[in-house]
């Protein structure tokens, strides 16, 4: 029999052809490479969140092959020498094990909570990449609603990690948590007695903890990050205006090959600024804050950063305690306030806020062009007040550092959060308002005007007047130059800006002065572009 | 997915013979951007072929995998023969966590790095120009889909026949129920069983029984075991009462100065507890009345006690009445005598609820 | 109450040039009254000593001590008095605090104090050890009170578990898990341990200064004292962090800062060069 000699090169062609004849995937999988996305450095900030947290499932199923969830009492016997002989939970007799005699365990527990901060941080840099440029306007509002939950989830996700090791802060971090539940009205009592299956601390809160943060949350990021990604698939990112650009369509670069390698790369320099954090910075030292005892707690107790804010918020309320004299008494503690009542309130507002603005601008329209934060000054204002906002509660959650660091009175920091936290957001709105009505009018002076040009003339009467640079020929005004209309896009301030829309000198940390030769290589016609659509050149060309 | 997903011509461009003889493999992917309605503007080569400046970028990427191949080795080197066990003091292994994440980090920036270059300088620069066809809703398509739902609506007859649908509403909300009642009932707690949420640990007092004040190591206290201006964390004399298990029971006993032991007796006939203290001795709670963190920051001179999570500051001469921060309540007090043999005893448990407000607290 | 009872009896028994002897017994009534009766006696056997010493200005003071007084009236009587009286609104009485209090104030360099504050802070020290120790024995023989016993290493025996939970129940509240300091009500503070010599930890814990509690030798044991300084020497200080930099150890404070400063802001950069024209 003879047989059929296998033809090594044609294989990979064969298989392909025989995979396209059972699923049918050569157009859906040519649509997928030819797919465009637009290129700005802001685009990438949600990719963080997104590779931390591949990187936290990653680090995460490391650690539950040695995490051991449970609060049975047992005699640390590892090799940390200055907790020998100490009794503990097994929960954190095992986080001690895994950081001390599990080869490599401190550094991928490490690397777990560096990339557990790095998500929520670049989750909230995103968003307010998001909020500042107007990306959340119609269509994409249930995208922006997604995402907010996306940082609630990740707040649970990020506090009942922190509380698993059952060490000193994190158990004082649980007891707060507690107290927290048992100030809401009327259920107080019962919801904290159901999750803790009694009175505090009980004996079976971490093992729920366990589930909940290494199946059901990861479970829910998932599915909304999923769900996340797919619409971004398919209602296509958002572009900033410019030359070319439209509301209809999207100019960037195809999918494949460019804009992957890309992605991939960014994978991986995500993962490696986590590994180093991980490595060089020593984070959350549990061996230092001793088991959880009810009685031990340590000078500047503080959450992780991004639960900061509700612990700064806690700390700056006033004692309002609610009595309602009816029967025995009943009582609406001051935790309440700042710990249920503010986060309900901020979810509420920041899910809702694309269709309030809507409804404030009677907008109905479909935006995929980014506004520059200068161009929506009312939104920028809100934005810097919230984030002012923001920013007081969290210095507050850490108050007692910076009043000890800084050799401040403790007392005068939480009085100077208190009125700051009234006084600093009205005026970062009004700040704000004001900074954006003066880029806009320096943006239209240049464009009726041209750009300054720093050659100082005199006149013949003796003025000194300084020569603008025009940035369009004369159209027969009477000033001798013609004026631009605004697109929404950077206007070149400066001389060497001109011509161009990014700087003349080309290069990142150092400039290269060396023009590229206009290559035109065999490979690679050159492209004629389709007649109805102009070639993407200087500004004058956009439509 | 949507309604537009096939254009294969736009506007008055007849599609590319892909069988035509001469055509590069370019004009194939152009081909297909276009049917995707991808229009490839500039493509633009950022280096020649065979240029130093191709070889030099070339060995970059080259030299960016290599490092990371290096750092790679390292890390695995490392791993294995690095002593990593803990020692106490300085020494070789706590450096074993920095140079794996050093070694692990380089190797991982360099491939990326490595990477973004090849992607970055090597690839061509390309503008692409992509249709949202986001505007262009197809009316037909809408209008035939809602009505082929509401032609499912009609043919199911819910509205002719409101029976069903009440039916299958009542039919369905008890199995909607049966899927949350184990969930719930298993998890539900009665919060005020034993009255747990009212006592503590010294709750044995009120039968007679002296409760002995220990030390966390279980040893009864003496008055003279506390310094003038001392305080001591103690706990109730029972089972488990140095445990997480009475984690609402710590208490903070403080032998207080003479002139702050007057003030503070008389601070507490003002409210009833006369008999609380022993001698210039006063036990308070530990355990905040805000958020349950223990309070426990006891400055001797000005006799606050401040709680390092939220800084309640509660003033001990005055009943712990909260004096500044989002504490609303005053420390519960303890009240404590000695007993025939020289030790501390609880007389009571605690006659206000110890620990963190909530709703039913009386 | 204890505390008195042997400062009075220190007292009385140097008068009568005879050791101290500690009795724990006859403890259990009155505690009060004899608490009362004790500074009753105290404060009478001060008034009739004192103009004595005044009038002769030639207390029975060994050369040590003699040293002391002479430095003390040089730097210290502003504030304290002579004889170490106090002065209202200036200095308290410093009869009674102990060879303890004066090292632990003098040696950090507390005292003498530069201006009136919220609290003293640490300073380079203006006296050596030598005239530390004279003027501790001046204001020792002046009125009794806890001593550091003697040696610069007070922790050789000490056991750094037992000292860790030791330290995490008495300690750690106010200067911190890593022993760094915190803040104190109205600008007071717990200072940071890491500058702190075995002999001052020991007195701080003996004396009680400023707003410390005291922690006499009846609530902690010297042993156990020496478990909390090994704690703190050996494995605080002296422990190298096994994770890398440990960002000053105040917790998730400085880390929220480091993620954001360090890795929020690196990602930055590398996705302005990745989306840059190149």
């Amino acid at each position: 029999m003879k047989r059929r000699k296998f033809d090594l090169a044609a294989a990979p062609g064969k298989a392909a052809v025989g995979v396209d004849d059972r699923f049918q995937v050569s157009t859906p999988l040519r649509k997928l490479l030819n797919k465009v996305f637009p290129d700005h450095w802001s685009f990438l900030l949600g990719e963080i969140a997104l590779f931390s947290f591949v990187v936290l499932l990653l680090t995460g199923v490391f650690l539950t092959f040695f995490y051991e969830p449970a609060m049975t009492e047992v005699v640390y016997d590892g090799s940390y020498a200055p907790l020998k002989g100490t009794p503990m939970s097994a929960a954190y007799a095992s986080s001690l094990d895994l950081s001390f005699d599990v080869r490599g365990g401190l550094v991928m527990r490490q690397m777990h909570h560096w990339a557990a901060l790095l998500f929520m941080a670049a989750i909230v840099v995103h968003m307010l990449r998001v909020f500042f440029t107007g990306a959340f306007r119609k269509p994409r509002e249930t995208n922006w609603i997604i995402g907010s939950l996306l940082f609630w989830v990740g707040f649970l996700a990020g506090f009942t990690g922190y509380s698993l090791p059952d060490d000193g802060l994190s158990g004082t971090g649980l007891r707060i948590a507690s107290a927290i539940m048992l100030s809401i009205p009327v259920i107080g009592t019962w919801v904290t007695s159901s999750i803790f299956g009694g009175e505090f601390p009980g004996e079976i809160i971490i093992s729920r903890f366990f589930i909940a943060h290494v199946l059901l949350i990861p479970g829910l990021l998932l599915a909304l990050i999923s769900v996340h990604l797919g619409l971004v698939f398919k209602q296509k990112h958002t572009q900033w205006p410019g030359p070319g650009r439209t509301n209809n369509n999207v100019v960037g670069e195809r999918m494949f090959p460019r804009y992957a390698l890309k992605q991939g790369g960014f994978f991986m320099v995500v993962f490696g600024v986590i590994a180093l954090m991980g490595g060089l910075f020593q984070i959350n030292p549990i061996w230092l804050f001793g088991p959880y005892e009810a009685w031990v707690v340590s000078a500047a107790s503080q959450p992780d950063w991004y639960v900061m804010f509700l612990d700064g918020s806690t700390r700056l309320m006033p004692a309002w305690q609610i009595n309602i004299p009816i029967g025995d008494g009943y009582v609406i503690p001051p935790l309440f306030w700042p710990t249920v009542v503010l986060p309900g309130i901020l979810v509420g507002l920041s899910t809702m806020y694309p269709f309030l603005e809507a409804r404030h601008l009677k907008d109905r329209k479909n935006h995929n062009l980014l506004q520059r934060p200068r161009d929506a000054p009312a939104r920028t204002a809100v934005g810097a007040m919230a984030v002012s906002f923001y920013v007081v509660l969290t210095l507050s959650g850490g108050n007692d550092v910076i009043a000890d660091k800084f050799m401040i009175s403790l007392n005068a920091m939480t009085w100077a959060g208190r009125i700051g936290l009234l006084v600093i957001p009205p005026l970062a709105y009004y700040v704000t308002y004001r900074l954006c009505l003066g880029l806009q009018q320096h943006d239209r002076e240049v464009l009726a005007h041209g750009v300054e040009t720093g050659i100082i003339r005199r006149m013949p009467d003796g003025r000194f007047v300084e020569v603008h640079q025009p940035l369009s020929a004369s159209n027969g005004h009477a000033d001798g130059h013609g004026e631009l209309e605004y697109v929404g896009w950077v206007v070149p301030k400066k001389m060497n800006r001109l011509g161009a829309l990014g700087p003349a000198i080309r290069g990142f940390f150092y400039p290269i002065e060396k023009p590229v030769e206009a290559p035109v290589s065999p490979g690679h016609p050159p492209v004629e572009p389709r007649p109805e659509r102009a070639e993407i050149g200087s500004g004058d060309s956009r439509r | 997915m949507s309604t537009h997903t096939e254009h294969p011509a736009p506007q008055g461009r007849e599609p590319l013979d892909l069988n035509a003889p001469g055509l590069t493999r370019f004009d194939v992917v152009r081909e297909g951007a276009r049917r995707d309605d991808i229009e490839i503007v500039h493509y633009e080569p950022q280096v020649l072929p065979g240029t130093k400046a191709e070889r030099r970028l070339t060995r970059v990427v080259a030299g960016f995998f290599l490092l990371t191949g290096l750092a790679a080795t390292a890390f695995l080197a490392i791993y294995i023969w690095w002593p990593w066990e803990y020692a106490p003091g300085r020494g070789g292994d706590k450096f074993y966590t920095p140079l794996l994440g050093a070694t692990l980090g380089v190797a991982l920036l360099a491939v990326g790095f490595g990477i973004l270059t090849w992607g970055k300088k090597l690839l061509p620069k390309e503008v692409s120009i992509q249709d949202r066809h986001e505007g262009v809703v197809d009316e037909d398509s809408r209008n035939i889909t809602g009505q082929t739902m509401l032609y499912m609506a009609d043919e199911l007859g819910v509205k002719r026949r409101p029976l069903l649908g009440i039916s299958l509403l009542a039919g369905l909300a008890p199995v909607a129920a049966v899927a949350a009642a184990p969930l719930v009932g298993g998890l539900i707690s009665q919060p005020h069983k034993n009255n747990q949420m009212f006592t503590t640990g010294f709750a044995a007092a009120e039968g007679g029984q002296r409760i002995r004040l220990v030390r966390e190591d279980g040893r009864p206290v003496r008055p003279a075991d506390i310094s003038s201006g001392g305080q001591l964390t103690v706990f109730p004399g029972i089972e488990h009462g140095v445990s997480n298990k009475h984690a609402d029971s710590p208490t903070l006993l403080i032998h207080l100065r003479d002139t702050d032991a007057d003030n503070s007796r008389r601070a507490n006939e003002r409210v009833g507890h006369g008999d609380y203290m022993w001698g210039n001795y006063a036990a308070f709670s530990k355990i905040c009345t805000h958020a349950g963190c223990p309070a426990s920051l006891f400055e001797q001179q000005t006799n606050r006690l401040l709680c390092p999570c939220h800084q309640s500051q509660f003033l001990i001469t005055d009943n712990a009445r909260p004096v500044f921060g989002p504490a609303s309540r005053r420390l519960p007090q303890l009240p404590i005598e000695v007993d025939s043999e020289g030790f501390f005893v609880a007389k009571s448990d605690y006659t206000e609820t110890v620990g963190p407000d909530f709703w039913e607290r009386p | 109450m204890t505390s008195d009872n042997d400062r009075r009896r220190g007292l009385l028994a140097r008068l009568r040039g005879r050791p101290a002897v500690r009795s724990r017994g006859r403890r259990r009534l009155g505690a009060a009254v004899r608490l009362i009766a004790a500074l009753m006696l105290a404060g009478g056997a001060y008034t009739v000593f004192a103009p004595g010493a005044q009038a002769q200005d030639n207390p029975p003071l060994t050369g040590a001590a003699a040293e002391g007084k002479a430095l003390f009236d040089v730097s210290c009587v502003t504030c304290h008095g002579r004889n170490a009286q106090g002065v209202e609104g200036r200095g308290p009485s410093l009869i009674g605090v102990g060879a303890a209090s004066v090292e632990f104030q003098v040696s950090s360099g507390r005292m003498p104090l530069a201006r009136q504050e919220a609290q003293a802070h640490r300073k380079p020290p203006v006296f050596t050890d030598e005239q530390v120790r004279q003027l501790g024995q001046y204001v020792q023989e002046l009125g009794g009170g806890p001593i550091v016993p003697e040696g610069d290493d007070l922790h050789e025996d000490g056991n750094v578990a037992a000292g860790g939970e030791l330290f995490r129940i008495n300690c750690s509240q106010c200067h911190a898990f890593g022993g760094g300091g915190g803040a104190l009500s109205s600008g007071k503070y717990a200072p940071s341990l890491h500058p702190a010599t075995d002999r001052q930890i020991y007195a701080a814990m003996l004396s009680g200064p400023q707003n410390m509690p005291v922690f006499g030798d009846n609530q902690l044991r010297p042993e156990q004292k020496a478990d909390i300084i090994a704690y703190i020497q050996e494995t605080l200080k002296n422990d190298q962090d096994p994770g890398g930099f440990n960002l000053g150890r105040y917790g998730p404070s400085t880390e929220g800062l480091a993620i954001f400063l360090v890795g929020i802001v690196a990602l930055v950069f590398a996705s302005l060069w990745i989306a840059g024209k190149s």
